[in-house]
């Protein structure tokens, strides 16, 4: 009977394994930037969270070459600029060059009578064009003069310099030899639009990679020796920290999965233990894994480097269970006497992870979810599976004097009791007392991006001229046409108020793609041939323009009115097209158009103008709404902390029944948890709520070690066993603190904080626990 | 050329005509000029209509009389402009290397009576401007004559404000 029970665990144990090995064998890993916005967000952030997945903003990638004399960038930019532009994964390549400007130059005058929105029945009678002329003979006299003069016998109506009058004010970058280049002149720019969405990480790596190569094709001769290439976008954060990610949690699960062998191996000395122990965490680190790909269907590269911290957290049961396994006894009695007190660690450690599970943030339910299910499953198995692996007669051997050595350091440790209390009142003190935010009140700062890609992506856009927009007007409709329409109604009412300088211009997709309503009448506008002949000869009264030199003005409007209406697909190649494209959105349940505006002085009169405006425009302020957004992050992990804190001390009273005991098991944690955050402060740092995550992780963990003080301290048999359960205690302090102390660096701004503050804080509930029960432990 | 160098401030006034093809009769502006060393220039063109462009270092506010329309632009935004006001402005501060680097630069005749001939150095603005020639006596701009690539050309006689 016994036997078959035995081999039932195990027989259990490797189907559940097989099962977890199939599922992680098919896992598929992405590192979505949206993984920490919020699951329901305003209709705002959702608009902000789309753009960011797929928008045209999300295929954007910004290319800077530097490293030599503004001659050799520039060449090297139009280099490169000729080889992406033959390949098929990018859309739109643009370094500012004159072909493209040409393009976009020769697409406006090709439609300017049905993009001009000064095109109306007046501006073509006899005194329409007069004053036209007029203004044009003005002009031919300034320094500009040298480069309309062409244009004029073209368009004496000046619909073109009415249509660039409605770009000014967007900045355009600095150019050297035709090529734009940062105005410091030491990067040439380039600007590429993939074709593949931005959180498709395969194929924007691909296209990264691709660049690289041309350029180092474009660049292989010696003039261009020492440049060197950049670049950034959401595609290329995607990636990077995919691969950073990845990196961080191979890399460091290595070296955590060596420094704590090492340890076991100084402890145990024994190479079966060593291999024993790391059953549970392997068990554990696949069924999380299996667990979040079968919840979520992606696993986010961040809950791999989150994994690191299993390996110091599951192999804590197995060090209880060795440390514990004395000659003589049954292995499968080794874990019957403490059971009780580590299923109730394991249970608070789990209420410490539950929060993170119920967050509304899928990058931390990932974490929580992983933790909870790692843990759980490794505390199965070294409950149910271990004890059957190891022989009957097997037996560890801790040397004596590392016990006797841990139980001396908790003999002296209550002498430290009046330290740490000046400590924790001085902790306390210095929070109250600390200047400055305490809170960290920038959404950026949970970015889970590094900050040199953050730093290169700014410096890439301040040089491009990518504006800060902080204020936009949301257009919904039912149709493309009809978020146009209503674009052209409220473009009216902005020109109004930039006319009293509430605001300095705006950009509007109407602007490149007239709603078709418009461009007919529009159309409708121009005079019939033989009219138009007429009112230009009265026009050209008293004017000194020489008879005949507007042949082409005439025929272009005859032409215009034959030409079929502006379409997406005729803007698609040109930089408006791409501009067009990045203003407009199709949704789920409609069209929307995105209204950028400029220099606001004042955001309430543009508030009251959308008012009457129909389809009920939205004024998108930025900055609140990222504010709002951050604020959603700090209450919603307030408040999830705090439920997961309610949560360790009802837990506790439950199972232990006694006000005092709970509180000598708290007090030590508590403690800590001041002094971690003073720590933290102290270092110059703001609090993230990441590292609210991280103080209840410490809690949870800690919670562990306070909890065997208090059972210690209440048995009264003081045997040989009791001095093992304190030196494991010790080992999984350690084994604890390697793994979350190396998530500390990390790198990744997420991860670094919660090791830092767990590695502090469940060093801190240790060394409180001893000092606060040791007396009672080492009698 | 090198005695520009030593003048600090000077005014003058100036009449300026333009001859294009586009046009039967030639353009007549005229208004005054002020420089001061050594890189502040302002034109004030006073007739037909009132016009001001304002250059100081690389900054120009261009300011016409009537809308009240203000525009300021950066020059190294602008290369063309850029390459047309410092053939006046690095003339008159006798700043060789400037106009060395946007155009070939001959100078011709002697101290008293002399001709600077710039021709543009960059191909795209080469397609605008062919040659600029710059007469003058001593210490003194005479006249401006532009010739533009097409024919079209301006010459803008300058005479010494000496109140």
């Amino acid at each position: 009977m016994k036997r078959f029970n035995r081999n039932w665990a195990i027989a259990t144990w490797l189907f559940f394994l097989a099962i977890c090995i199939f599922v992680v064998s098919r896992v598929q890993i992405g590192a979505d930037l949206s993984a920490f916005l919020p699951r329901t967000p305003t209709p705002a952030q959702q608009l902000l969270s789309e753009q960011l997945r797929d928008g045209v903003f999300s295929r954007l990638m910004l290319i800077g070459i530097e490293g030599g004399t503004p001659d050799a960038l520039s060449q090297a930019s139009k280099l490169l600029a000729l080889r992406l532009r033959s390949e098929p994964g990018l859309s739109l390549v643009n370094n500012g060059d004159e072909d493209s400007l040409a393009r976009d130059q020769a697409f406006l005058l090709e439609n300017r009578y049905l993009l001009s929105s000064a095109v109306t029945p007046e501006h073509f009678t006899p005194e329409g064009l007069h004053s036209a002329l007029e203004n044009s003979l003005q002009l031919l006299g300034s320094p500009a003069g040298i480069m309309i003069k062409h244009v004029i016998p073209r368009d004496p109506s000046g619909e073109m310099l009415h249509i660039l009058d409605g770009f000014a004010g967007q900045s355009q970058p600095s150019a050297h030899d035709g090529v734009w280049v940062s105005r410091d002149g030491k990067r040439a720019l380039l600007l590429a639009q993939t074709k593949a969405p931005g959180f498709d990480i395969d194929a924007q790596q691909h296209i990264i990679e691709l660049i690289h190569t041309r350029f180092t094709e474009a660049t292989r001769s010696s003039e261009f020796a020492g440049l060197n290439l950049v670049i950034s976008g959401p595609g290329v954060f995607s990636v990077h920290s995919r691969d950073h990610i990845k990196g961080v949690a191979f890399n460091f699960s290595i070296i955590t999965s060596i420094l704590v062998s090492i340890m076991l191996l100084l402890v145990y000395r024994s190479w079966r233990v060593l291999a024993l122990s790391l059953l549970p965490v392997i068990s554990g680190t696949l069924a999380g894994i299996a667990a979040v790909s079968v919840g979520y269907g992606i696993v986010y590269g961040i809950t791999l480097g989150f994994g690191i911290t299993l390996i110091g957290e599951a192999v804590d049961y197995a060090i209880f269970f060795f440390t514990r396994l004395a000659p003589g006894k049954p292995p499968g009695t080794a874990l019957d006497k403490i059971w009780p007190t580590l299923r109730l660690g394991v249970m608070t450690t789990v209420c410490g992870f539950s929060p993170m599970f119920l967050a509304d943030f899928p990058g931390f339910a990932q974490l929580g979810l992983f933790s909870v299910v790692g843990l759980i499953v490794a505390v199965l198995v070294t409950r149910w599976v271990l004890p059957n692996l190891v022989p009957g007669n097997f037996a560890t051997h801790t040397p004596a004097f590392l016990s006797a050595w841990v139980m001396r350091l908790i003999r002296q440790a209550p002498r430290l009791r009046p330290v740490v209390l000046v400590a924790v009142l001085g902790a306390a003190l210095f929070i109250t007392l600390h200047q400055g935010p305490v809170w960290s009140d920038n959404l950026s700062s949970l970015s889970p991006l590094m900050d040199a890609d953050q730093r290169l992506d700014q410096s890439l856009r301040r040089d491009i001229g990518a504006p800060d927009v902080r204020y936009m007007v949301i257009v919904s409709g039912k149709d493309r046409e009809d978020v146009l329409e209503r674009s052209e109604k409220l473009g009216a009412q902005l020109d109004k108020l930039a006319n009293n300088q509430t605001l300095t211009g705006y950009d509007s997709p109407a602007r490149y793609l007239p709603s078709e309503k418009t461009q007919r009448a529009r159309l409708e506008a121009l005079p019939e041939p033989a009219k138009l002949q007429a009112n230009l000869r009265h026009a050209l009264t008293g004017l000194p323009f020489r008879e005949n030199l507007f042949g082409p003005f005439l025929s272009d409007v005859a032409a215009a009115h034959n030409r079929p209406l502006l379409t997406p697909e005729e803007l698609r190649g040109t930089n408006l097209g791409l501009q067009t494209e990045s203003l407009l959105a199709q949704r789920k349940d409609g069209w929307i158009a995105i209204l950028p505006l400029r220099g606001v002085t004042d955001a309430l009169p543009i508030q009251q103008a959308l008012a009457n405006q129909e389809g009920r425009p939205v004024l998108l302020d930025l900055q609140l709404e990222s504010d709002s957004l951050y604020q959603t992050y700090v209450h919603e992990a307030i408040k999830l902390s705090a439920l997961g804190a309610l949560a360790i001390v009802l837990l506790m009273f439950v199972s232990l029944r006694s006000v005092r005991r709970v509180a000598m098991v708290l007090l030590p944690l508590a403690a800590a948890v001041i002094i971690t955050t003073a720590i933290v402060l102290a270092s110059g740092q703001k609090l993230l709520i990441f590292h609210l995550i991280g103080l209840l992780l410490a809690v949870a963990v800690g919670s562990n070690y306070s909890l065997f003080f208090d059972r210690e301290s209440g048995s009264d048999d003081h045997d040989e066993n009791s001095q093992r359960t304190m030196l494991s205690l010790l080992v999984a302090n350690i084994s604890t603190i390697i793994a979350f102390g190396m998530l500390a660096f990390s790198g990744v701004p997420l991860l670094t904080a919660i090791g830092e503050t767990v590695a502090i804080g469940a060093f801190l509930s240790l060394l409180f626990s001893a000092v606060l029960m040791g007396q009672r432990v080492a009698r | 050329m090198r005695g520009f160098a030593q003048i600090k401030n000077s005014r003058a006034t100036f009449v300026e005509h333009k001859y294009l093809s586009i046009l039967k009769t030639p353009l007549e502006y005229s208004g005054t000029l002020t420089y001061s060393a050594p890189g502040h220039l302002e034109k004030q063109t006073l007739r037909p209509k009132s016009e001001s462009m304002v250059l100081d270092q690389n900054i120009l506010v261009v300011q016409s009389g009537e809308a009240h329309q203000k525009r300021t632009l950066s020059l190294q935004d602008y290369p063309t402009l850029w390459a047309f006001v410092e053939s006046f402005r690095s003339t008159l501060a006798g700043d060789i290397d400037t106009l060395n680097r946007f155009y070939h630069v001959t100078l011709e005749g002697h101290h008293d009576q002399w001709l600077l001939i710039l021709r543009p150095i960059d191909a795209k603005i080469k397609n605008l401007v062919s040659e600029i020639r710059i007469n003058g006596s001593l210490e003194q701009i005479d006249t401006i004559e532009i010739r533009e690539s097409g024919g079209d050309y301006s010459v803008m006689n300058i005479s010494k404000d000496n109140s």
